[in-house]
């Protein structure tokens, strides 16, 4: 390598060949990164833009990439044309409220699965990971009906029960994995002071384990927010339905000679903040429990 | 819950009726994943076992009675055109979009393990497109790719002078569906696949090195055969989850032009919206078959190249 590289630097002396031997990989490295800017940066920008631009303005050809006067009109008209804070509401309730049921019942049953030798461990973890391939839509008739008997249809802990059953298996895969990484000995001594099971998970186990269980909330929590079959199905009404929900209504919402771009763009800028907000300061969490699940 | 926690006290009060250390353990195992058992039971066990029940019957409760028909609804499958070309398109639609995702996907995770100043930036940014509602770049981008006011065709138009039609023509309306799902779920595959990566040893890259390895075969002769078991795994999970999408081709295209870009599942919830039930249960039946075949075919490669690791 070193032989072939002296022997190069003497045949081509140019000053820019010599900066690109040297430098040629991090130029590669950055242009790559750039590219990946562009293709994930552009329809956010275009989204963005297209929220604040005035519809006669939007509605042109050829369409303009900049506002001549940026507006928040988009915006206000949208919050008129679905009970947005409602549905911001119902999203939110729905999100918390199936992320949290999914993970405190995830993290009984990954201590189980984790900690406790019992026959048919094993099969219970395999058919929970199997049980994932199962399309929610296949079986959805029955849900349905199941759903009408019992009154279910338009409530909030229907829609949590559904959406937290959805990501039950990764969570439980997740926090089995972060579980078997804890010391057991601290239990076990626990245990021996006399400390009874619930008070071992409560005061040790959970503790321990916290920085995965608020991982698993936030996935948890991405997830359901984006959700759109469960509610779309389940939520009949403004009192649950979900800002995905929202945003298909607004699609046909006719008060323009095409569909609201403009409104339907602003709508997605504001379900997109919590998102963004959530990766802003989660970040290493979300990568660190997202790539767990994989590795297993 | 109360009688387990306190059978596990180290000096259980002597009672007429005792359970050995390893019944106690058990009652407690089973204690602690009840609440999973049974949310899991309830939205998948039962429901598959009615799914299937209801695809042998003729049911609409718009029109009743509901009535046995055996097979009838599995042959009016068999001529319906639109639960043809749904299948149809679901195949094409999953396998070119996981075939694109790995390969990307690759390239993304190579980039994310580089050694450069702004990777931290760089898989912050790789996030985003996974954790964005599917609704929101379904919309977004059929916003882009509209005939009239979109900036794709324009930027197309005056940059390099192609007119297309996206979203009218049935081939460039796939073809605008498949693009977009691989935007949205290559950053995820890059995700998992730069968690393989980072389980490389470095001994073997430092050693390909001192042979005077290029950095080509290493990707070629280290990289990819050391993440092929995960590039398998990723592969069948993609393929079995993206078989059941709905999202996506519902807020981009709603199903059109015509059925071309209509989906198994959106098959399936347009006849659950004409209430044809029992039909729309034969239809779930028949995306769990091709789950199962191809999941089963997936977990069967897979089986193999970790035995030959």
């Amino acid at each position: 390598m070193a032989v072939q590289t002296v022997h190069n630097s003497v045949q081509n002396s140019n000053p820019l060949q010599i900066w690109l031997r040297h430098h040629g990989e991090t130029l590669l490295t950055y242009a790559a990164f750039a590219v990946m800017v562009l293709v994930i940066g552009i329809p956010f920008y275009y989204i963005f833009v297209s929220s604040i631009t005035p519809s006669n303005e939007l509605f042109q050809i050829p369409p303009s990439y900049w506002p001549s006067s940026p507006t928040f009109d988009n915006y206000a008209r949208m919050s008129e044309a679905v009970p947005y804070f409602t549905y911001f509401r119902n999203s939110l309730i729905f999100a918390v409220g199936s992320s949290g049921v999914s993970v405190a019942a995830s993290a009984l049953a990954g201590y189980a699965l984790a900690r406790i030798k019992f026959p048919g461990s094993n099969i219970i973890f395999m058919a929970l990971i199997l049980s994932v391939a199962l399309p929610q839509i296949a079986v959805l008739v029955p849900m349905f009906q199941t759903f009408q008997t019992f009154g279910l249809i338009n409530t909030h802990h229907g829609l949590i029960v559904l959406m937290s059953s959805l990501v039950l298996p990764f969570t439980v895969m997740t926090l089995v994995s972060f579980i078997q990484q804890v010391p057991g000995e601290i239990e076990e001594a626990a245990l021996i002071d006399g400390a009874t099971t619930l008070q071992v998970l409560s005061r040790v186990v959970f503790p321990l384990i916290r920085p995965a269980l608020m991982t698993m909330f936030i996935i948890n929590f991405i997830i359901s927010w984006n959700e759109l079959l469960y509610p779309l199905v389940f939520a009949q009404r403004a009192t649950t339905k979900t800002l995905s929900v929202g945003l298909m209504e607004l699609t046909a919402d006719s008060s323009t000679f095409t569909r609201p771009w403009d409104m339907m763009s602003a709508m997605s800028v504001t379900m997109m903040i919590p998102i963004l907000l959530l990766i802003l300061f989660g970040q290493r969490m979300i990568i660190s429990g997202l790539a767990r699940g994989a590795i297993k | 819950m109360a009688t387990t926690s306190t059978a596990t006290r180290p000096q259980p009060a002597a009672r007429g009726f005792r359970l050995s250390f390893a019944q106690r353990r058990y009652l407690l195992a089973i204690a602690l994943l009840m609440p999973v058992i049974l949310l899991r039971l309830f939205t998948t066990v039962y429901p598959f076992i009615q799914t299937a029940y209801l695809s042998t019957q003729k049911y609409n409760p718009a029109f009743p009675p509901q009535k046995f028909v055996g097979l009838g609804n599995f042959e009016r499958i068999a001529g319906d055109l639109v639960v043809q070309s749904s299948i149809e398109f679901t195949l094409i639609f999953v396998f070119v979009s996981t075939f694109f995702q790995i390969f990307i996907g690759l390239a993304v995770a190579h980039l994310l393990n580089a050694p450069f100043r702004l990777r931290g930036l760089a898989r912050t940014l790789n996030l985003i497109p996974w954790a964005i509602p599917m609704v929101i770049a379904a919309i977004g981008f059929r916003w882009m790719f509209d005939d009239q006011f979109g900036m794709i065709p324009d930027i197309l138009r005056r940059v390099f002078g192609v007119e297309a039609r996206w979203l009218i023509d049935p081939y460039n309306a796939r073809l605008a569906i498949v693009l977009v799902n691989i935007w949205k779920s290559t950053p995820f595959v890059a995700l998992l696949l730069l968690a393989g990566m980072q389980g490389i040893s470095h001994d073997l890259y430092e050693a390909a090195r001192v042979d005077g390895a290029t950095r080509w075969r290493m990707l070629r002769f280290i990289t990819i055969p050391m993440l092929l078991p995960i590039i398998t795994s990723v592969s069948m999970f993609m393929l079995v989850w993206q078989l059941a999408v709905f999202d996506l081709p519902y807020a981009m295209t709603g199903g059109g032009p015509g059925f071309a870009t209509t989906v198994i599942a959106q098959k399936i919830y347009l006849e659950i919206n004409a209430l044809n039930f029992g039909f729309a249960a034969a239809i779930g039946i028949v995306l769990i078959a091709i789950v199962a075949i191809i999941g089963g075919i997936g977990l069967y490669i897979y089986r193999r190249v970790e035995v030959s690791q």
